[in-house]
Formats: structure tokens, C-alpha cells, sequence
């Protein structure tokens, strides 16, 4: 059989298998196991197991759990509260002011975790329906609390870009740095594009009420203080990591413990918490890993068949194109492949496939990693799969329909979309921290 | 008759395999045509290096290039693979005592137990150390987190030094992200080709070991298999990777050394260094003590510095 | 349902649910490892053992954990059709699919088997400087895989079970 055919064959029963809404590890396992006992030869049913070895060896797959746990303790005892109340006094005044305030809300969340769920679960719970009751429009809100809540993955800590680190192979403390910026710089687009909307469409998102609006400067500056919190947590982790203390996986306990901690401190770390935040915990984590290892299987099958080569062959020799139009094409085939694919199996599958190409078309690996996340970001949201969108099906209150829910997006895509474009014609918004913090 | 294929997998990345294993392999290639095709891949690409042997010994993989130590053979020459403590001082010593001095035919035997065939042995670089600060005494050592064979970590860790073994191309993140102080795991040619150079600061001029010793393997019956012209021509892609290595490693650490600007270099004084070296004798007779095999190989080693050292110049300087 | 087809439901559900609610405990074991890494490293000399104590640990976690993340319903389904299905359709496909999912962990049981029969075999150990011996990690792993398995051919029943109309 020939490479391309393999790659084929390979690359559409996965996909086929995955329709039938069996659990994606299970669709993807298959297909690996299936191909490594029919086409290998000799021994490739030992290929499968080979990788949860691998997996075992991948070190930095170790803060998954950490970050994941810091999440739910984070959402789950509600110590976001204080900071959404913050903004709630300090931004209530404006036009969209509430809004703008949630994505503030979303960017100390995500200094805090690394995944997108515990924004989503912050902003659905707290957020939501404080905006709601005040009039905004749900559409716009449901919006910004998706985009906004996507920034976890792009603000450090990230546990996407330590997945990529891993699959491509560069240093997850530049990534991190690298999506500083971009992540900053999208929240302020994400802002600029509320207040502007805002003030053309007074009705989306109204000023709060005089009687809302009468706080005593002592209480405001008291809840500035709820601030400190995140920062708190973020430095005890980030700190001694950017010092060399700590290795980054033992930074990312010290995180979770002192996330730990501070629930405690606060007087939320109930029963019920506890229970919740170490069982989904185990049930998140489980996910990811068994995903991770039946791509990992699938993974080396594709390549010792040969189809990784027939993939590099098609598109550097045969359709001969320009790096910068392949770049583009694979970022779009990223999108198209979001609309059906799961997200983490499309990092684990695909992103080993299209990484080296990358590096050979002679493109920065950890430029890329940043658009490597944005894109992710944006096929986290777009219908019909996307990550963010099942979390915001689940955590929504009633009142939102699935159309709201689609229906919202799309400006945010919009403004992801220039992001993306902007980061790739001016790398410099990526490369220029990394480069300063890590210059020798 | 359809063309045969081999998977062979080698110990390094991308980068390093391109000097140490990539243009044999494009070679052997060529010349074979439609007989055969040898496809490479990568450290860990298909199997993990811990799972390396197995995987060879199963038929998973055809082929391996690797040292013994680090993929962990189930031999009793295992411990001599990689960098055997001060068992060489040049490169050149590694062939002549596979060829002259009678390792080849004790490596054929433990391995012909195994069902894998051990092909050729050759020398690649020194063992230095390649630190994010400096080391100029033995006191340096202490507490350092090193990327390093296991042999010659279990030797090391009695100056203190704390080996660390991670996947071979995670370890310039690892050194960035502080999972590692520094690497203890080639001469300065390697650091620069593979990126260590750009995350670590200082190379240490004294070394563990003249040279890495490693091989070329291959499963038992895929090896009987091929007709005598590949085998033929396998042995002469083998000798011309072996050669490519001793005038690369050769000139690019003379070169490095006195060229290179990423890396400062410093030494413990000769006095101090003799600690290690002493110490490296005591090692060999304990190793020396664990089998008939072991006790063999280590008289071998001794034998042949016994005879360079009475060969003196340009064989031994001290 | 057959009665002994309850009772392997009933068995295999309880069992692997009382084991994951052990495992879910695991990420304090690793928290604690890791935070003993960082102590060690600062105050005294670096443990050599951590790191794979660490690995070995989350291992353990994920793999035995699997189960339970099967019975709490946590792993993804691509539900671009399905989420639109009745359970009873949901139920048929899966009842089909799941041969599918069996078949995988049948070969990564196989795998694991044999790589720990080499490892027990030959007396493999890690080639590391703590070189501790692989086989208690990889025998972890046969179980593991094992009981997936068996949780594997539980929501089989279930499936049929649905498909019939009964409640197991
Ligand atoms: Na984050
Ligand atoms: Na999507």
C-alpha cells in the first residue's frame, strides 16, 4: 500500500469512528490498533502500549492535573467572587462597563489556571446572571464570557501550550511569555470592541442605576484589595519559577497548593467543594490523558507507516506553494478541522504532523506556538464541537438558548481572527518578551 | 521479489542525526535501490528509548542506533556502552579495542543470546560538562542536577553531581525550565549542533571519558535475512557513518574550544581532577567484581592502556 | 437481563467505583511528591527519586483512575450527530462501537503483558542513577487496562439494557 493511501485510509476512519460519538479516546485507539495489528508487520501490537510509556516520560504532562485542580478549587469555591464584585463597583458606571469588567475578571482568572473551563465556569456562574439582571443583552454577554474565558489557554499558566511545548519541542517558559502579550493584547481588543459596540448600542449593555452606583470610596478600595488574591497565587507560582527555583512542574504544585490554601484561608473550602474539585479533578485529567495516549499510539503508527512523509511530500514537493500560503492553509485547515474534531485529539494528532513542516518551512516554533493557541482558542468556540461551547451549554442559565449561544460568537471570532492576522504580520507581539526575559 | 523495508531508529534528534547517522542512511539508500530501504527515524519518534530494546529484540523495530547503556540492554556489557568512566581517551581507541582487542566477538555473544545481532561499534565524542554556572573545583559539583548516561551518573553522583535522565530531546527545555543545572552528555561539538550551547553558559575542559562508545543493532532474523550484498553494504554504511564521526567530533571540539563564543570554558586543576580518576579505578574493579563477563572486559581496558601507556607518544602523554 | 450479567455489572461497577474514588486522591500524593522535590532541592541535596516516583504516580492515577472517568461520563464524545440522538439510538450505536473501544484496550492489555513478562523476565530497570526496577509500574498498568476493560464490557450490558428498555 502506498504512503498516501495509508494516510488516507488512516486519517478517514478516524474520522468516521469519531462520528459514530463513540469517547474520542476510544475512536482514536481503534483506529491505531487496528492499523498497527493489520499493516505494521512484526510486533506493531506492541505499539499502543509503547506510548503510555511515552506518556509516562512526557515530565511537564504532570502539571495537567495541577492546573485543572487549581481550576476547580478556583471556581469551585467561589473566591472569584470578591474580584467580580471589584469590577462590578469600579467599571459599573460605563456603557458595557459590567462586560468590560468580565473580561478584566477572565484575565486574572487565567493568570491563575491553565485551561479555559474554570473561566468558563467563573463567568457562567457569577457573571452571567448579574449581567443579565441588569439589562444586558444575552448575546453579548454569553460572548464575552466565552471569549474571555478562552484567554486561560494564552495567558501563562497554559496547559495547551505545554502540550505543544512537548509535541514541538521548545521551552514551555518562552511559550508561556510569548502568549503574554498576544493575550493582552486581545483582551484589549476584546474591550475596545464592548465599549465601542456599547456606546453605539446603549441598550446591549447600560450603566448601572444611581442607587447601584453610590459606594463609598472605603468599600471600593476595600474591594481592590480582592485584586491582590490572584496576584498572590500567580506569584507564589510564577516567582519562583521565572528565578529557577523551582522546575516548572513543582511550580505548578506550589500553585495548586496555594490555591488550596487560600480557599481554605477564606473559609470556602466546604465538604462539597472538596469533593467536587478532586473528583472532576480525576475526571477532567483522566480524559485528557487517555485521549493523549491513544493519540500518541495513533500517532507513531501514522508515522512508521510512512504517512507523515507522504503528508510533507504533498504539500513541500508536490504542491510546491510558498511557505506563507502552506502557513496559511494549515491554519485554516486547523479551523475547518475544529468545526468536527476534538480539540485536544486535534493537538495531539495534528499538531505533531504540522509542526515539523513548520520548522522546516523555516518559521519560528514559538511564534508559532502563539498561533498555534489562538487558533485553538477560536476552534474552541466555533459550532458544532467546540470545548467552551458544551461548557457554556452546560453552565448556562435557562434563559440562553443554543442559538444564543452560536449566535454570540461571531463578532469575538472577528476580533480573535484580526488578533491572529495581527500576531502573524508583526511576530513581534510574540517574540519580543520571551527574547527580553530569556536574552543571555 | 518486493523491496525490503527496515525501521531503524536512532538515539539522536533531528539535528544531531544529521551529522551522526543521516548521510549514511541517504547512502545506503542510493546504492541499494529497489532492494532495500532503510527508514530512519528519530529518538523516541516511534518507541521510547526505554522500550527501545524490546521493541528491536520483538521486531517492532529492525534496527537501532544507540549505546547500550542508555536503552538499557539486558547484557553484561551494558554498563561498558556510552561512557565507561575514563576507559578511553581517544576516539580512536574505542575501534581498536572492538577490532584488535577482542570486545566485538564478546559483544557478539551477548547479544546473539538476546536474538539481536550486535553490528558495529564505534566512537563518537567526549563526555564534558555543560553548565548553566561555573565549575572550577570539585566542590562545584555538588548538588548539580545533570542530564548524564547512567553509568557515568551512578559514577558521578559520589562528587555529588545528581543524575538526571529525561527524554534525549527534552533537555534544552529542561535546562531552561529548571528541571536541569546542566548536561554531562557530550564534548562541545554536540552542544552547539543540538541548541545545549544556547542554554547553558560554561563547558568543562576535563572529561569523564575520551569517547562514547555505542553500536548498530539489529533484530536476530531480519538481519539472517537480508542477502549477502545488503549485508555487505550495510557494513560499509556503518564504517562510513563511524568515519564521518571520528573527523567530525575531532576537528569541531579543537575547533569549538578555541573558535566558539557561546560557552566560556573552565577546568579543575589536574591535582583535584586526579580524585576523579582514582575513583574511576576503584569503579572498575567493582564493576570488575559482578561477573566473569565484566571482569573481562574491564581486564581488556586495562591490558590496552597498560600497552598505549608503554606505546608513549603520541598513544599516551601521562 | 440474565442474572449473572447483573451481578458482573453490579461487581465490576462497584469495584472500579471504589477504586477511583482512591485514586482521586492521588493528586495530593503528587502534589506532595513535587512539593518534597522543590524543598529537597532548596534546603538539602535533590532527591533522585522524585521524578519518578512523580511519573510512576500519575501513571497510577490516570490509568486506574480511567474507570471511574467512565462511570462519572466525563470522556468526550464527538457530538456532532449524537448529541442529537434519543438514548435509545445513542444506546444502539454505542452497543455496536464499543467492540471498537474493546478491541483497543485488548491490545494495549496485550502490550502491556508482554513488555512486563520482558520486564520481570530480564530484571528491567529504569536507566536512571535511583534505577528502580519496572515492573510494579507496569504491572500497575496491566490492571489498570484490565479493569478498564472490564468497566468496558459493563456499559456493553447497559447499552443492551437500554436498548431494551431495562434498567440495570
Ligand atoms: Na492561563
Ligand atoms: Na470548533
Amino acid at each position: 500500500m502506498s504512503y498516501e493511501l495509508i494516510a488516507l485510509l488512516m486519517f478517514s476512519s478516524m474520522m468516521l469512528m469519531l462520528m459514530t460519538g463513540q469517547r474520542v479516546f476510544g475512536a482514536i485507539g481503534a483506529v491505531a490498533a487496528l492499523s498497527a495489528v493489520l499493516l505494521w508487520g512484526t510486533g506493531g501490537s506492541d505499539i499502543p502500549f509503547s506510548s503510555a510509556m511515552k506518556l509516562m516520560k512526557w515530565y511537564p504532562l504532570l502539571t495537567l492535573p495541577m492546573f485543572i485542580f487549581m481550576g476547580y478549587i478556583l471556581s469551585e469555591s467561589k473566591i472569584a467572587d470578591d474580584l467580580y464584585k471589584m469590577f462590578h463597583v469600579w467599571m459599573g458606571p460605563i456603557n458595557g462597563g459590567l462586560a468590560i469588567g468580565t473580561i478584566g475578571l477572565m484575565v486574572l482568572v487565567s493568570a491563575m489556571n491553565g485551561l479555559s473551563v474554570a473561566g468558563m465556569a467563573i463567568g457562567a456562574t457569577i457573571a452571567l446572571p448579574e449581567l443579565l439582571r441588569r439589562g444586558y443583552d444575552k448575546r453579548m454577554v454569553t460572548g464575552v464570557v466565552q471569549a474571555g474565558s478562552s484567554l486561560g489557554i494564552l495567558v501563562p499558566p497554559s496547559v495547551v501550550l505545554v502540550l505543544y511545548a512537548m509535541i514541538a519541542r521548545q521551552p514551555v517558559g518562552q511559550l508561556w511569555l510569548a502568549g503574554v502579550i498576544p493575550g493582552l493584547v486581545m483582551a484589549a481588543m476584546f474591550i475596545l470592541y464592548i465599549a465601542i459596540r456599547c456606546r453605539l448600542q446603549p441598550e446591549l449593555g447600560p450603566a448601572l442605576d444611581k442607587s447601584e452606583r453610590r459606594v463609598p470610596l472605603s468599600e471600593k478600595l476595600r474591594l481592590l484589595r480582592a485584586g491582590l488574591l490572584p496576584l498572590a497565587i500567580f506569584a507564589a507560582m510564577m516567582v519562583p519559577f521565572v528565578n529557577g527555583w523551582t522546575s516548572l512542574v513543582e511550580s505548578s504544585a506550589i500553585g495548586a497548593m496555594a490555591a488550596f490554601t487560600a480557599a481554605i484561608l477564606k473559609g470556602r473550602m466546604t465538604k462539597e467543594v472538596f469533593e467536587v474539585s478532586v473528583r472532576q479533578t480525576l475526571a477532567i485529567s483522566c480524559m485528557f490523558m487517555w485521549i493523549i495516549l491513544a493519540a500518541l499510539g495513533f500517532g507513531a503508527v501514522f508515522d512508521g507507516l510512512g504517512a507523515v512523509r507522504a503528508i510533507e511530500n504533498l504539500f513541500t514537493d508536490q504542491l510546491g506553494l510558498n511557505p506563507w500560503v502552506i502557513l496559511i492553509v494549515m491554519q485554516l485547515s486547523f479551523l475547518v478541522m475544529g468545526t468536527f474534531l476534538d480539540d485536544t485529539a486535534m493537538l495531539v494528532i495534528v499538531a505533531p504532523l504540522y509542526v515539523p513542516l513548520v520548522h522546516a518551512l523555516g518559521f519560528d516554533l514559538i511564534w508559532y506556538g502563539v498561533l498555534y493557541t489562538i487558533t485553538t482558542q477560536i476552534a474552541y468556540m466555533t459550532p458544532p464541537f467546540g470545548y467552551n461551547l458544551f461548557l457554556m451549554r452546560a453552565m448556562a442559565p435557562p434563559e440562553i438558548s443554543l442559538r444564543d449561544i452560536y449566535g454570540s460568537i461571531a463578532p469575538f471570532v472577528g476580533v480573535m481572527l484580526l488578533a491572529l492576522t495581527l500576531v502573524m504580520v508583526f511576530p513581534e507581539i510574540a517574540l519580543w518578551l520571551p527574547q527580553y526575559v530569556y536574552a543571555k | 521479489q518486493s523491496k525490503i523495508r527496515w525501521r531503524m531508529q536512532t538515539y539522536a534528534g533531528p539535528a544531531l542525526a544529521e551529522h551522526v547517522i543521516k548521510p549514511a542512511i541517504d547512502s545506503f539508500n542510493k546504492v541499494a535501490g529497489d532492494d532495500m530501504e532503510i527508514e530512519l527515524f528519530f529518538a523516541d519518534q516511534l518507541v521510547p528509548t526505554g522500550e527501545l530494546f524490546r521493541a528491536m529484540q520483538k521486531g517492532t523495530i529492525d534496527a537501532v542506533q544507540s549505546d547500550d547503556d542508555s536503552m538499557a540492554s539486558p547484557t553484561e556489557v551494558t554498563v561498558f556502552g556510552g561512557y565507561f568512566p575514563f576507559a578511553s581517551r581517544y576516539s580512536l581507541d574505542i575501534p581498536v579495542l572492538f577490532n584488535q582487542y577482542g570486545l566485538n566477538e564478546i559483544w557478539d555473544a551477548e547479544y546473539s543470546k538476546l536474538g539481536v545481532k550486535h553490528l558495529s561499534a564505534g566512537a563518537w565524542d567526549p563526555c564534558h560538562f555543560a553548565t548553566k554556572d561555573p565549575i572550577n573545583s570539585l566542590a562545584d559539583l555538588k548538588g548539580k542536577r545533570v542530564f548524564t548516561f547512567p553509568t557515568a551518573g551512578r559514577f558521578m553522583s559520589q562528587f555529588g553531581v545528581v543524575p538526571v535522565t529525561l527524554p534525549w530531546e527534552d533537555i534544552e527545555v529542561a535546562v531552561q525550565t529548571g528541571e536541569l543545572d546542566g548536561i554531562a552528555w557530550s564534548g562541545i561539538t554536540e552542544d552547539y549542533t543540538v541548541g545545549w550551547a544556547d542554554v547553558t553558559n560554561y563547558f568543562l575542559t576535563n572529561n569523564v571519558s575520551g569517547a562514547w562508545a555505542g553500536s548498530f543493532f539489529a533484530n536476530m532474523d531480519r538481519y539472517n535475512e537480508l542477502p549477502d550484498h545488503l549485508k555487505e553494504l550495510l557494513k560499509l554504511t556503518m564504517d562510513s557513518s563511524h568515519y564521518y564521526r571520528q573527523w567530525w567530533y575531532w576537528g569541531g571540539e579543537a575547533a569549538l574550544r578555541v573558535n566558539g563564543t557561546k560557552m566560556k570554558l573552565t577546568t579543575i586543576p589536574d591535582e583535584e581532577w586526579a580524585q576523579v580518576e582514582a575513583a574511576a579505578w576503584k569503579f572498575w574493579d567493582e564493576i570488575a567484581q559482578e561477573s566473569e563477563t565484566k571482569a573481562k572486559v574491564v581486564n581488556i581496558f586495562k591490558q590496552y592502556n597498560t600497552e598505549m601507556q608503554k606505546a608513549g607518544r603520541p598513544y599516551r602523554y601521562s | 437481563m440474565p442474572r449473572v450479567i447483573r451481578s458482573y455489572v453490579r461487581i465490576v461497577d462497584a469495584v472500579n467505583h471504589r477504586i477511583g474514588r482512591i485514586m482521586m486522591y492521588g493528586i495530593f500524593v503528587m502534589v506532595a511528591i513535587l512539593l518534597w522535590s522543590s524543598f529537597s532541592k532548596t534546603f538539602t541535596l535533590p532527591s533522585l527519586w522524585t521524578l519518578e516516583i512523580a511519573q510512576f504516580a500519575m501513571v497510577t492515577y490516570y490509568i486506574l483512575g480511567g474507570p471511574y472517568s467512565i462511570q462519572l461520563g466525563s470522556n468526550v464524545r464527538m457530538d456532532l450527530f449524537y448529541g442529537n440522538w434519543t438514548v435509545r439510538r445513542k444506546a444502539q450505536v454505542d452497543a455496536i462501537t464499543i467492540f471498537l473501544l474493546i478491541f483497543y484496550l485488548g491490545v494495549l492489555l496485550y502490550g502491556a503483558i508482554d513488555s512486563t513478562t520482558y520486564s520481570l523476565q530480564y530484571g528491567e530497570r529504569s536507566s536512571t542513577a535511583w534505577r528502580p526496577y519496572m515492573w510494579p509500574i507496569k504491572i500497575i498498568m496491566c490492571v489498570g487496562f484490565f479493569l478498564m476493560l472490564l468497566q468496558a464490557i459493563s456499559e456493553f450490558f447497559k447499552d443492551i439494557a437500554k436498548i431494551k428498555g431495562l434498567e440495570l
